[in-house]
This record gives structure tokens, C-alpha cells and sequence, in this order.
């Protein structure tokens, strides 16, 4: 199925938290600052219904995405109030992928963890906490996975402020 | 040897003792077995028999901190790893040596500016002797810093007293 097909299923069949999709479309050729939009399609979900949303796509046998290929963050832009949340699925029975993204805003960033749905995200959430500072509610491991335990901030944040020092050694 | 052999009756080498140490400890400077990132691919390269470290006796790669004399930091220094070179550093039985291999380990290298999490040089955590540049540094270059560190052992003094000054 191509993306048009897979929005159509989860629209039919009412899957959870669905809010709209975006597609990639070519720049305006009258206005300068528009560049477009390349990458993939991708439909927007509700962060707190993502689980059931993705047991949904999991689920459903005409979806059926056994693979949960990418969990994942971004944040835009120093000015945007919201950190999105990124999750690539792939089917390998009907051989077809779908990307799904939550906005969270910055200041309060958290949301049900997926572990229950995908096994997989268990890394990917623990990454994904410590490096953008987002917290998945009912993860079973909620330990940092590559930055020291007592690490502070979250680097991959625009906002993020260097520290000094770390355990002595200087940082600059 | 074959000119020379069995020629000489028994025979007395005269040197100084500090010159006999000297070259004990640079003809066998064993290197502790660790890398960090890419580096320690060129460094085992210099191990194996196109490059063959082992002619300048520093062959034997040691599995413990315990009988190395020599920490060669191949790659990425992060804080995570730090602590624990600081400590490896500390198990190796003096005199210990540490070349600090290729930029990152010298000074961050490409992870200088924005590397939130990478040491800006391993000498903010251990004395180093000789910095090889590079990235990665060549096996020559390897070799070269090993050279630099036996002509740095080299002129070193164990028994002599120090000259006075006046």
C-alpha cells in the first residue's frame, strides 16, 4: 500500500489519536523563501494516544507493521514551542512503511511510553529521554543508555547550555 | 654474527648504568590493549606484520593495565571513558608512558566545538608524552611516536644525581 492507502485504512477503521498528515510538495516558484518540503509523507498523531495508535497499525491486518524501525526526536527550532517525536514502522508482510510524528511542547515533553506496543523502542525511548529531555511515562528501564547517569541537560536541545566542568575536567 | 662468532675470548662491556637502563626500558615498552574509536584500527595495523611494531619491542599488546608501560589513546576521549582511563592510568606500574594518538585524543579534534560529551584532549586527564597528528594518524606516524617517545626515554636520567647548581 502507498501512503495515500495506509491514511485511508487508519481513517476508516478510526485508528486512535489520528490528526492529519502532511505531504512533501515542491517549492513555490513565486516566493522566495518557501523552499517546500522534501522527505516523507507522514501523519500526525496525538501524543498521548501514540501506544494505542501504534498497537492499532500493528494490529490491523491490512497495516500489519511488525517492525518498529526508528524512534526518535527533533527539535525545529530554538523559537518553536514543541519538540516532535518521530516513529518509522515498516511492514514486511505488505512491504510498506509509515512515519508518525507527535508534537510534545518543550517545556512539559512527555508521553505514554510505546514499550508495550514494540519491545524494540526500549533503547529508543531511553535514548531519545536523555538526549532531548522527554520523559516515557511506564518505561520499564527509564536509566540513561549512552550519557553518564548523573549527566545534566539535555544536549541535543537547541537551548542546551555546555556545562563547565564535568567530574573535574574541564569542559571548554 | 657469523664474522664475528667464536672469535673473542671472554669479554667485559664497559657503559653507564643510566645508558643500560635507558635502552632496557625503550626496547621494551609493552603497550596496554585498548582502543577507543578508528585510531586503534590504524593501531592494530601497526601491529600486524606489514608495519610490525614488534621491532622496536613494543609488540606485546598487554591485557592488563598491571604490565603495560605504555597507554596509547587511540580515538575519542569522552567524559564516560575518562574516569576510567584515569584509573588504568593509575593501576600501570611506573615508569609509564602515554602517547595520545590522532586529534581527538590531542585536542577534540572534530568534536572540538560541539562534542558535548568529548574530552577536549586526554592531557586534561592524564601527563602525556608525545601527541601523534593525524586522523587517523598513519601507521608511520604510529611509529614515528613511538621513536619520539625511545629518544625521549632515551635522554631520560634514573640513577643520576642531578647536576648541581651553583
Amino acid at each position: 500500500m502507498d501512503f495515500r492507502g495506509i491514511l485511508d485504512r487508519l481513517r476508516a477503521t478510526g485508528a486512535p489519536g489520528l490528526l492529519g498528515h502532511d505531504l512533501p510538495r515542491a517549492a513555490d516558484p513565486k516566493d522566495k523563501k518557501d523552499k517546500g518540503r522534501g522527505g516523507d509523507p507522514f501523519v500526525w498523531v496525538e501524543p498521548a494516544r501514540l501506544p494505542a495508535f501504534l498497537e492499532r497499525c500493528r494490529d490491523d491486518e491490512r497495516l500489519r507493521f511488525e517492525l518498529l524501525i526508528d524512534l526518535t526526536a527533533v527539535d525545529p527550532s530554538k523559537d518553536d514551542p514543541n519538540l516532535w517525536v518521530v516513529v518509522s514502522l515498516l511492514s514486511l508482510a505488505h512491504r510498506h512503511r509509515l512515519t508518525v510524528k507527535c508534537a510534545l511542547p518543550k517545556d512539559a515533553a512527555s508521553l505514554p511510553s510505546s514499550v508495550p506496543v514494540y519491545r524494540a523502542a526500549q533503547w529508543h525511548e531511553r535514548e531519545c529521554g536523555e538526549m532531548y529531555g522527554i520523559t516515557f511515562a511506564g518505561h520499564p528501564d527509564p536509566r540513561h543508555i549512552l550519557l553518564p547517569e548523573d549527566w545534566v541537560g539535555a544536549p541535543l536541545r537547541k537551548d542546551y547550555v555546555f556545562p563547565d566542568e564535568y567530574h573535574g575536567i574541564s569542559c571548554k | 654474527m657469523g664474522l664475528l662468532e667464536r672469535q673473542f675470548e671472554e669479554n667485559v662491556l664497559t657503559t653507564r648504568v643510566d645508558w643500560l637502563l635507558n635502552w632496557c626500558r625503550l626496547s621494551s615498552i609493552w603497550p596496554m590493549t585498548f582502543g577507543l574509536a578508528c585510531c586503534a584500527i590504524e593501531m592494530m595495523a601497526v601491529g600486524c606484520a606489514h608495519h610490525d611494531i614488534d621491532r622496536f619491542g613494543a609488540g606485546a599488546f598487554r591485557a592488563s593495565p598491571r604490565q603495560a608501560d605504555l597507554m596509547i589513546v587511540a580515538g575519542t576521549v569522552n567524559f564516560k571513558m575518562a574516569e576510567r582511563i584515569k584509573r588504568l592510568y593509575d593501576q600501570m606500574p611506573a615508569p609509564k608512558y602515554v602517547i595520545a594518538m590522532g586529534a581527538c585524543a590531542t585536542g577534540g579534534g572534530p568534536y572540538y566545538k560541539y562534542g558535548y560529551t568529548v574530552v577536549k584532549g586526554v592531557d586534561r586527564v592524564v601527563p602525556v608524552d608525545v601527541y601523534v597528528a593525524g586522523c587517523p594518524p598513519r601507521p608511520e606516524a604510529l611509529l614515528e611516536g613511538l621513536m619520539k617517545l625511545q629518544e625521549k626515554i632515551q635522554r631520560s636520567s634514573v640513577l643520576r644525581r642531578p647536576a648541581r647548581t651553583a
